[in-house]
């Protein structure tokens, strides 16, 4: 084949996927509704539009196919009745022989026959219809059938009353190429990872302003001179461009990374949409009747994931129907409707994709999954005897388990649940099932979405940004004291007439002890988990969509987490699980109550860390600081056995910080280590004078030398009291 | 929009070849290891010691900023940051160790790749400079160690810790080992 006709017939194969969609979906609709409106527009437009670009392309025997389904359907516009349902049928199956031939043909594999389908179509075709060969003569002279002739061919053979005329029928197919292009998804992937780039190079920007303001400061320590006068100024205006240069790099990085986001990413939809249509065709095969119901067909996800999630839903679709759902009449005895309710639920909660696949039919039937282990010796008896209902709903997804004693068009070859198992496990996700027996079944899909994107509000907690999945959040609010209802044990918040639990995200997480919110502190109220709770936070800094990415696999345990996400100036946000924080409440109930607790400050975050692992050793919970700022705000609230404080730190050093805590009443009597990377007696004088209990070198901060030293400290502060 | 791979071809010859002498230079044995089969490692101080990681595993070295803490991870972890589009977590190199003793706070991570598929950041005082083991006692010191470092003493009993990072990553192995 031609290498420009092979491109072009990719393409088309894409596009024609498309309107074969939306064709089925109108088919569909004109099956329950009158054969007239959008819904016929859009399928007498689709089988238009495949039959001019296949003419167009030079597939002679499609296009003259998609005639033939146009001469089966036209005739019928604006009739006030919905299609025949054979007629439904016979197209909907030629569609589906149409586009297997098409595909076959881009793929230069065996073609379908189309005899079959050919007879079908003869075999429905409206009386009133012109003879396919008649319009065949018309088309011959061009690339198909012009606005004026298909609209003359309406007219002429629809049923009265006659349709008011309408100019719905032919966009070219080319209009729709010409403002798209193809692109590899190896080439999008390298685009995202160069905006990570340009991020990166954003982040640089704005490390060499501080590095600039850092210069500045030691000029300005020296005072204005008129040597350094032309340098400050020059200085401060590399300092501006720069600002100007970064804040213009954050804008096009957010700019890029929304339409990378939208390129690569499909809302689920695409691959719901066409479950209707399988749906369809097993309750016409197996006189059962079924509405499917989706929520969240609207969340967006990476095309690759979406892409392979089709076979397993299909799968689970057609499984609800042929094994889950009775027979109308069989429902309608157990006093059910007897229309069975199909379910696909879709939620994204940050990187986790949640999708629910359920009906409301017979439900596992518990006994007939033992007589098929047995029957298929899957399982030996006497383990199937011990098995309880969770083991023995397991045994579905075993290869070669069916419940089907004949294999049929949809189900009993024993080749099902497994594969969908194994197709979610190689996207890294779980499959679950639920039952209860005569009422419905339940599989609950849960997956990683690398791409998608999900709201996130992102709040201050101490120094802390923290993010919380949006649909978590049910409001936000002001706490006022008359609301607050504060025991010794716990506090209770009275909202919309309710006492529910309120809890400190900063106690949550570990950065402090519970603090009750003072007047006008904001709280969020969350619910997850059929539990509503108030959170009391510092400060709401907004809401954002953002790309929740899996945490390092170092700290993936964590449950307090669902991700980390980037903000737009390139730092990371860490995202809260809800249901780690409705779940709070019942942790803080068992948390121990005599623990020793101790405050580490030092604006050094390793510095931080090793003091925690030694501390965390020796039996103590740890609270840090990086500023003594911070310290000070911690010890208003929460009373520590000793803290640990760095000297060399910024703005208030540890010295003024040791005498500013020996001023405050609750903690003068409080035993304070210095730390400090200096070793001089100097210094430990120093310390020693502004009211701390011992000196030590960070050198010398070896795990059991620190611990024993702070007991040193508590001890001499015991002594002296 | 035309997107172009970054190939050396596209660019101007002058700069070609100043690129290819780069890229010969850096092929090159230095001169010292033609005589002596050497490890090339990254050496750096933590603490009162020298500690050493194989070069081949280090990846980068970059200021110790834009670190997000993340709260109730496990201490030895610092924090995580974001390295070439990858969310990389920091951990304490010292704390790793077992708790040691530091000079001055660290100011450098070293981004390594310690071989199953995943960077990690380990923090370090100082950037650290390469420098040529003997592999000989390389060798040596490997066979005798069981845990994630192995002594090697260097002539006038210069002694350099040499890291294992697969062994010191894997937190089944619980306290440090020598």
């Amino acid at each position: 084949m031609d290498p420009l006709l092979e491109q072009l017939l990719a393409g088309f194969v894409d596009e024609s996927q498309e309107i074969y969609e939306r064709v089925v979906r109108s088919l569909m609709e004109l099956e329950k509704n009158p054969a007239q409106g959008t819904s016929f527009d859009e399928l007498a437009r689709g089988l238009h539009t495949l039959k001019g670009s296949a003419a167009t392309l030079g597939l002679e025997e499609l296009a003259d196919f998609a005639h033939k389904m146009e001469d089966v359907v036209l005739p019928l516009r604006g009739s006030s009745k919905p299609l025949p349902a054979p007629l439904a049928d016979a197209v909907l199956k030629s569609l589906d022989v149409w586009i297997a031939r098409l595909r076959a043909t881009a793929a230069k594999g065996d073609l379908p026959d189309l005899g079959q389908s050919l007879a079908l179509l003869e075999k429905v075709k409206p009386s009133g219809a012109a003879p396919a060969k008649e319009k065949e003569k018309k088309k011959k002279n061009g690339k198909g059938a012009t606005a004026a002739e298909t609209l003359a061919a309406n007219v002429s053979r629809a049923p009265a009353p006659a349709p008011e005329p309408t100019l719905t029928v032919v966009p070219p197919s080319e209009d729709a190429q010409a403002d798209s292009w193809r692109v590899s998804t190896r080439q999008v992937i390298a685009l995202l990872h160069e905006v990570e780039r340009l991020r990166e190079v954003r982040l640089r920007i704005e490390e060499r302003r501080r590095e600039i303001d850092r210069a500045l400061h030691q000029l300005d320590r020296l005072g204005i001179q008129a040597e350094t006068a032309e340098a400050r100024a020059a200085l401060l205006g590399i300092r501006r461009s720069l600002h100007a240069d970064g804040e213009e790099a954050s804008d096009i990085v957010s700019s890029m990374e929304d339409g990378l986001k939208a390129i690569s990413t499909m809302p689920v939809r695409t691959v719901i949409e066409p479950l209707r249509r399988a749906v369809r065709d097993i309750c016409k095969a197996t006189g059962k009747t079924a509405r499917l119901s989706v929520v969240g067909a609207e969340v967006s996800l990476d095309r690759r994931v979406l892409e392979q999630l089709r076979g397993p839903l299909v799968h689970l679709v057609r499984n609800a129907v042929d094994h889950g759902l009775e027979t109308p009449d069989l429902r309608e005895s157990r006093g059910k409707h007897r229309e069975g309710a199909l379910a696909i639920r879709v939620e994204q909660q940050g990187n986790m994709l949640f999708i629910e696949v359920s009906d409301d039919g017979a439900g596992l039937d518990l006994e007939q999954i033992r007589e098929a282990a047995l029957r298929r010796a899957l399982v030996p008896p006497e383990e199937l005897a011990s098995m309880s209902t969770l083991q023995l709903h397991q045994l579905i997804f075993r290869p070669g388990f069916s419940t089907k004693l004949e294999a049929t068009e949809y189900s009993g070859r024993g080749v099902g649940l497994d594969v969908v198992r194994n197709q979610i496990q190689a996207l890294q996700g779980q499959v679950e099932v639920q039952s209860v027996p005569g009422q419905s079944t339940r599989f609950v899909l849960t997956l990683p979405a690398d791409l998608g994107s999900s709201p996130v509000l992102v709040v201050r907690c101490g120094e802390h940004q923290l993010g919380l999945p949006m649909a978590a959040v049910e409001s936000s609010r002001a706490a006022r004291t008359k609301d607050l209802h504060v025991g010794r044990s716990k506090a209770q918040l009275e909202h919309r007439e309710q006492l529910i639990p309120l809890l400190d995200l900063g106690a949550l997480v570990g950065l402090r002890q519970p603090e009750v919110p003072a007047d006008g502190q904001p709280l969020l109220i969350l619910q997850a988990q059929g539990r509503r709770i108030a959170l009391c936070i510092d400060e709401v800094l907004g809401d954002r969509e953002l790309v929740i990415r899996p945490l390092p696999a170092e700290i993936r345990e964590l449950t307090a987490y669902q991700g980390a996400a980037t903000l737009a100036r390139g730092e990371l946000v860490l995202i809260l699980r809800p249901d780690f924080i409705v779940a709070g409440e019942r942790r803080s109930d068992t948390a121990l109550g005599s623990t020793r607790r101790a405050l580490v400050v030092d604006d050094s975050l390793t510095a931080r860390a090793l003091h925690r692992t030694a501390l965390e050793t020796g039996g103590y919970v740890v609270h840090t600081a990086s500023n003594a700022r911070q310290a000070l705000e911690q010890l208003r609230h929460s009373a520590y056995d000793v803290m640990v404080c760095d000297i060399g730190m910024e703005e208030i050093d540890g010295y003024q910080l040791t005498t500013a805590v020996r001023e405050r009443a609750e903690t003068d009597t409080m035993p304070i280590l210095l730390v400090s990377a200096r070793d001089s007696d100097a210094d430990r004088q120093r310390g020693l004078a502004a009211g701390a209990d011992g000196f030590l070198t960070k050198k010398d901060c070896v795990s059991g030398r620190l611990l024993s030293e702070i007991s040193a400290v508590i001890a001499r502060r015991k002594g002296a009291a | 929009m035309r997107l172009e791979p970054r190939e050396i071809d596209g660019v101007d010859p002058s700069l070609k070849e100043l690129l290819q002498k780069r890229a010969e230079r850096i092929r090159r044995k230095p001169a010292e290891a033609e005589d002596e089969n050497l490890l090339w490692v990254a050496e750096f101080p933590v603490g009162e010691e020298t500690y050493a990681l194989p070069l081949e595993t280090l990846r980068a070295a970059v200021p110790l900023r834009m670190v997000t803490p993340v709260p109730l991870s496990p201490p030895h972890v610092i924090g995580i940051l974001r390295f070439q589009g990858q969310i990389v977590a920091a951990l304490s190199l010292a704390s790793l160790l077992g708790g040691r003793g530091w000079r001055e706070d660290p100011a450098v991570l070293l981004v390594v790749d310690p071989g199953f598929g995943r960077l990690v950041a380990l923090d370090c005082e100082r950037i650290p400079k390469p420098t040529g083991l003997p592999h000989a006692q390389v060798e040596e010191a490997r066979a005798r160690s069981t845990g994630a470092v192995c002594e090697i003493t260097l002539a006038g009993t210069r002694q350099v810790n040499l890291l294992d990072l697969g062994r010191l990553m894997d937190r089944r192995q619980g306290p440090e080992k020598r």
